[in-house]
């Protein structure tokens, strides 16, 4: 790597090399603030889905014991709802 | 289904822009003409022609969509045309920086190139507020495709009257009389198209897989909503 470095050519960083430089920085900066609005959907994603399954074991638990209550088992918070979040753009 | 081999294709499109940034800047010569600004032109152009094409594969995907009434056509069109908004957003301020570089101006609006981007680049802007407007997801989905195919119809025809333009400001690299780039400047940006083409596949497909993991998770608290008993495993494929 040393090696390659060395017989590469020098960058003439002059007054060309800022306007180089901003160009990759710009469609560097717009694909990681991508990556980022990604990885915080896919954590609210993990995250609700943590919570259902959550939701769906403790359900599971009270008709096991009490198997004549269905109807009287808790609805999805509010926050779990399907019009709640909003998520999923279309 | 949408994350299948996503692993893969995200570490070849890491492998692809390693391979391509080396060789731009330490591979291609410098140019004679505008010297080290002209480094932007690996950047620029793969992404304005990823962008264009991004827009008519949006196009293609609608029509798949009103052929055969499908939601999934109308997520790939909605997708391809979001992340060719993302690289338009790039292409119009690299384009910029790379005009005030080596003219001096951040924008030259009598440039045929130059504005015609911005108008197809505002055009696909309105594509937001228009879907959004529509509250039914049938007819949002129908109408955007609508759109999708007109615009992405327009967009080959804007690229081949800005050709047909006798501009003289905007460089015109290939399919010149006066000859095109040399090899090795042509190689490097053979490898900077790859590495942009194989970047917006990559992102799309990691959009699609959080839209269709999102789609899931709706369906889920649905079916987890409904009081009949033996729901749990009546729904547990479609999560799977």
């Amino acid at each position: 790597m040393a090696a390659l470095l060395a017989s590469a050519p020098a960058l003439p960083l002059d007054e060309a090399g800022k306007y180089v430089a901003g160009a990759y920085v710009v469609f560097l900066v717009l694909v990681v603030v991508y990556v980022a609005i990604m990885a915080a959907k896919l954590q609210r994603i993990e995250r609700e889905l943590r919570e259902l399954a959550g939701f769906a074991e403790t359900r599971a638990i009270s008709d096991q014991a009490a198997p004549g209550r269905e109807g009287e088992e808790p609805s999805i918070p509010d926050s779990l709802a399907p019009h709640g979040s909003g998520g999923g753009g279309i | 289904m949408y994350g299948k081999g996503l692993r893969n294709l995200s570490i070849a499109t890491v492998a692809a822009l390693a391979v391509s940034l080396s060789l731009v800047f330490f591979y291609a010569p410098l140019d004679a003409d505008q010297g080290f600004v002209q480094k932007i032109f690996y950047l620029h152009v793969p992404l304005s022609i990823v962008a264009l094409a991004g827009f008519v594969i949006g196009g293609v995907f609608a029509i798949l969509h009103l052929r055969s009434g499908e939601a999934r056509w109308d997520a790939h069109s909605y997708v391809s045309i979001h992340l060719s908004v993302i690289f338009g957003v790039a292409v119009l301020i690299t384009g910029s920086i790379w005009a005030k570089a080596s003219w001096g101006h951040w924008w030259v609006w009598d440039e045929p190139t130059l504005v015609s981007f911005l108008i197809v680049f505002l055009m696909y802007a309105t594509y937001y507020p228009f879907r959004y407007a529509i509250e039914d997801r049938d007819r949002q989905a129908r109408y955007a495709s609508v759109f999708a195919i007109a615009a992405g119809a327009f967009v080959p025809l804007n690229f081949i009257a800005v050709r047909l333009a006798q501009s003289l400001v905007h460089p015109r690299v290939f399919a010149t009389a006066d000859g095109g780039l040399p090899g090795s400047m042509m190689l490097t940006f053979l490898a900077s198209l790859l590495a942009i083409g194989l970047l917006w596949v990559t992102l799309v497909r990691f959009e699609l897989t959080a839209k269709s993991a999102s789609g899931q998770l709706k369906r889920l608290r649905r079916a987890l909503d409904a009081p009949a008993p033996g729901d749990a495993s009546r729904i547990a494929p479609e999560v799977g």
